[in-house]
């Protein structure tokens, strides 16, 4: 074995060493630095509020390198599609720092105990100092006859309802037949995964597994409890079973197929199957229990802990159609999503969108039923679907004048003292004039269950040819909370107005400047300021 | 709400009835041209006149920038043109003003402008094809204008469109995105292109363009553009429009828009709710034991008598639960363990449900938080 270890290192030493030609090969890069400095309130019902500062610093750099290895060269310079292997790089990294008494202040619990707000708050350390890698992949294109697909590295799942990502390999096969298959499994990313990123977490779980088994009078006559929250807090996994949530931190492995069409004319569809799972930690018998410290978490006396659990399982299905007619463009589409953990449809929707020429109408149904992590007891609490009729339309010429409204309803179940519907209605117009200028007017009205909301928005930019480009907005919207919820509902009207200015440096690099400030009754007047780097500035259209 | 969704329903249908405009040809694609000619090319192609007769170079032509159309030298060929001559009169016609619109003589003659198109096209690899295949039928033509360039639809008529490499005939830039700012006008996905135009309302909706199968997003955005909106650091202000902490509320309790398309309410929620002060473990004045100074409005959670109103709340709109609370604090009176007061949240014919077996099948965690002894577990009632 350590020869066998020996020969390899060898070989691979001088592999390194063997000089070899360079290759330059093309690469993009895309960096944003975001600066934002603003306050938010801690809200108290004695006494005036008091403000929390939020300074953030978060540096995005997204890159891809093409043809690496230099295989699609010959035919790129040949000016002919791309076929064969090619090999390909594409991440996205940040790096995120939140460094105000936001994140990094201090809380008063009563006793009164000074605690640092992260101890108390766990979920706060998604943006006190992270460096995250959204994704970063290999893909190798056009193997076998360009009939496979490779990728391996951090690879985004997207099934149209939700965004996660999985640390593995995909591959993705053309069939004989105009069908794809597809493949994938790896280790899904959380928060705890290495350069994890919190929001790929499926939801519902922040507090998952995180209680404390507390001892009785005697050995054995303790019983499971909430983790006491006026206990000291070390900050230490060792001597605090406070952050002590296994569960959270375990591995989930994640397996994916999917079949799809390919080159289908007029019709794609596709169906995929995901599953997450993960190991039952912190299994807990009656020996265990006589332990200190008790690091336990499931009870197990009579082997009723599963040795793993799923923690999502989903069958998702998904099918476009282009149908033409005339000069009329019929875009029918269905989705739908089915949760083999919870046994239902989860997710679904179906529509049509009629395109004539500048003009789209898109009629929609959307049905969902909230569903969590399958470690997550909110499954046990969610119990009622929605169902939303939606009509959107657009205008959109390349001319000056553009416009959009929508208009959506919802039922509910009939509830006493609820609101059994909410719907809305929104719309706005833009125009340009002459190219340099853009004004925009939306209008929005909402009500039901939720609220009540009218409000409007004037938005005008300025584009000249100077590198300088300008764009102000003003809103007034009026909010009646329904009281359903909280006793704290109101009643108010709130404007804003935000000033922003973009100064284009150089090519690629522009500098964007924005400013906001807020107005309400109740909270007076409030202000915000943001400033990025950009250094792959592209204006808009 | 009914009348304000039939008018808008009639609004859309008059609008769209109203009429269409020719989009087909872009006008980013093929710049607009300046041609003060007279010509006809169906009066020369009836005189037995070929393409290649004046397009001599067309056949060779490798790129979309080369000048194909003929200059005067080659209308030489049969017309006995004669700069000395402006009004010489000849057959064929060979006077200047035959030609150039508005000639006046010792006046500049009026230029022709042709703003190449940012394509890749070769037309020495579509030889195999008519002209006709492409420009139209040429014989009912006079003068030849953008309207006489194929259009994309027209190339989907053989190439297929789903391969999503549209730099095969548009310009790339550096890293392989396709370049859509041009001196002249920027490109951007049209009404007559794949079903993906980019309205005034595109931004808030796109979710089904960008879940189709065949979508071209990525021809001319990097992934990167994606996530860092939906799993961005920075409130998109197109989208979360200003002042929008103090309402999103409306929005949150309705899941409408859908906010764990980007946010988990168990993270990013929970972390700000607990930090403002509104949540149950940072530096909180609510107290669900004080009448004045609870966040829920009375009758929020009773037990036997009441209004109970969480419960109702909690069955539409758990998701608003969750962006506050965790699950400990639903256990404190859910759980079925010894102590706790083991209020059932199942509704009727939970046990034996299709339901409660795919959930204690795929993930017995769950039911362990509440339930603990064996006889409690499982969704057999004999048991």
């Amino acid at each position: 074995m350590l020869r066998s270890a020996c020969v390899v290192a060898a070989m691979l030493l001088a592999s390194i060493g063997t000089p070899r030609r360079a290759h330059a090969y093309e690469f993009w890069l895309r960096a944003r630095t975001y600066g934002q400095a603003y306050q938010l309130r801690e809200y108290r019902l004695v006494g005036p509020d008091l403000f929390l500062g939020r300074h953030r610093i978060s540096q995005m750099l997204a890159l891809r390198i093409y043809d690496i290895g230099d295989l699609a060269a010959a035919r790129k310079l040949a000016r002919m599609p791309d076929h064969g292997p090619r090999i390909t790089w594409q991440s996205y990294l940040r790096i995120d720092h939140d460094f105000g008494t936001f994140t990094s202040g201090r809380i008063t619990l009563p006793g009164p105990i000074r605690r640092d707000a992260l101890d108390v708050i766990p979920e706060l350390s998604e943006s006190v100092a992270e460096l995250d890698l959204m994704y970063g992949y290999l893909q190798v294109d056009g193997l076998f006859d360009d009939q496979l697909q490779v990728q391996v590295g951090r690879m985004l799942i997207d099934d149209g309802w939700a965004t996660g990502a999985f640390d593995g390999g995909a591959a993705k096969v053309q069939l004989p037949v105009p069908i794809a298959v597809s493949a994938s499994a790896g280790l899904r990313v959380r928060a705890a995964s290495p350069l994890g990123v919190g929001s790929y977490e499926l939801d519902g779980t922040s507090g998952a597994g995180c209680r404390e088994y507390v001892e009785g009078p005697t050995p054995g006559t303790g019983s499971w409890q909430l983790i006491d929250r006026n206990r000291a807090i070390h900050n230490s996994r060792l001597s605090s079973d406070y952050e002590y949530c296994p569960q959270r931190e375990v591995r989930q492995p994640t397996i994916g197929f999917s079949l799809a069409t390919l080159h289908t004319h007029g019709v794609s569809a596709e169906v995929g199957y995901r599953r997450t799972w993960s190991e039952t930690v912190g299994v807990i018998g009656p020996v265990d229990r006589l332990d200190y410290p008790d690091v336990g978490l499931y009870p197990n006396e009579v082997g009723q802990a599963p040795a793993t659990g799923v923690n999502e399982e989903r069958l998702d299905a998904r099918v476009h159609t282009d149908v033409h007619v005339g000069s009329v463009t019929l875009l029918p589409y269905a989705d739908a999503r089915y949760s083999l953990l919870h046994g239902l449809i989860d997710r679904a929707d179906a529509g049509v969108r009629v395109q004539k020429g500048d003009h789209s109408i898109e009629p929609a149904v959307e049905y969902f039923f909230p569903t969590f992590d399958g470690d997550s007891i909110f499954n046990a609490f969610s119990l009622e679907a929605t169902t939303d009729v939606r009509v959107a339309y657009q205008y959109a010429p390349s001319g000056p004048l553009r416009a959009h409204a929508s208009g959506w309803l919802r039922t509910y179940d009939d509830t006493p003292g609820l609101p059994r519907v909410a719907g809305g209605l929104d719309g706005g117009i833009e125009h340009t004039f002459g190219g340099a200028w853009r004004a925009r007017v939306d209008g929005l009205w909402d009500d039901g269950w939720g609220g009540r909301r009218v409000g409007a928005a004037g938005d005008a930019a300025w584009k000249g040819h100077a590198p300088v480009w300008c764009r102000g907005r003003v809103i007034v919207l009026g909010v009646n909370e329904d009281d359903a919820t909280s006793a704290l509902s109101r009643k108010f009207v709130t404007s804003s107005a935000v000033v922003s200015a973009t100064f284009k440096i150089a090519e690629t690099i522009g500098v964007h400047a924005i400013a906001e400030t807020d107005y309400d009754a109740i909270h007076d007047l409030q202000m915000r300021v943001i400033g990025v780097i950009d250094l792959a500035f592209a204006p808009e259209p | 709400m009914k009348t304000a969704l039939a008018i808008l329903v009639l609004l859309v249908a008059g609008a769209v009835v109203a009429g269409e405009r020719d989009t087909a040809w872009s006008p980013v694609v093929y710049p607009e041209q300046r041609l003060p000619l007279v010509f006809s090319h169906a009066k020369h192609l009836a005189r037995g006149a070929t393409c290649t007769n004046c397009h001599t170079d067309a056949q060779r032509s490798r790129s979309a920038v080369d000048n194909l159309i003929p200059t005067e030298a080659a209308c030489r060929a049969c017309h006995p043109i004669d700069r000395n001559q402006p009004d010489k009169q000849a057959t064929p016609i060979a006077a200047c003003a035959a030609c150039h619109l508005g000639f006046a003589k010792d006046q500049p003659v009026q230029r022709v402008y042709l703003t190449p198109s940012p394509l890749k096209f070769d037309h020495s690899a579509h030889g195999k094809q008519t002209c006709e295949s492409c420009h139209g039928d040429m014989t009912k033509v006079d003068l030849a204008t953008t309207r006489q360039l194929p259009t994309m639809s027209s190339c989907f008529g053989c190439h297929r469109q789903d391969t999503g490499d549209c730099t095969v005939c548009h310009l790339a830039k550096i890293g392989g995105l396709m370049e859509t700012s041009f001196p002249h006008a920027s490109l951007v996905p049209s009404s007559s292109s794949l079903g993906d135009m980019h309205g005034p309302g595109f931004d808030k909706d796109h979710k089904q363009q960008a879940r189709r199968l065949d979508a071209t997003c990525n021809a001319c955005h990097d992934r990167s553009e994606c996530v860092e909106c939906h799993q961005g650091v920075v409130k998109p202000a197109d989208f979360h429009q200003a002042n929008y902490l103090l309402v999103h509320a409306v929005e949150a309790k309705r899941g409408k828009p859908d906010c764990s398309a980007c946010h988990r309410a168990q993270t990013f929620c929970v972390a700000c709710h607990e930090r403002s002060g509104l949540g149950t473990r940072g530096d909180t004045q609510f107290n669900s034991r004080d009448p004045s100074q609870q966040f829920h409005p009375p009758g929020w959670a009773t037990q036997g008598m009441g209004p109970n109103l969480h419960a109702a709340v909690a069955k539409r709109s758990i998701g608003s639960c969750a962006s506050c609370h965790r699950e400990e604090d639903c256990l404190a009176c859910h759980s079925a363990e010894a102590g706790a007061l083991k209020v059932s949240p199942h509704p009727p014919g939970w046990r034996g449900s299709m339901r409660c077996r795919a959930l204690d099948r795929g993930n017995r965690r769950m039911c362990l938080r509440c339930h603990v002894t064996d006889d409690e577990l499982g969704c057999d009632w004999q048991k």
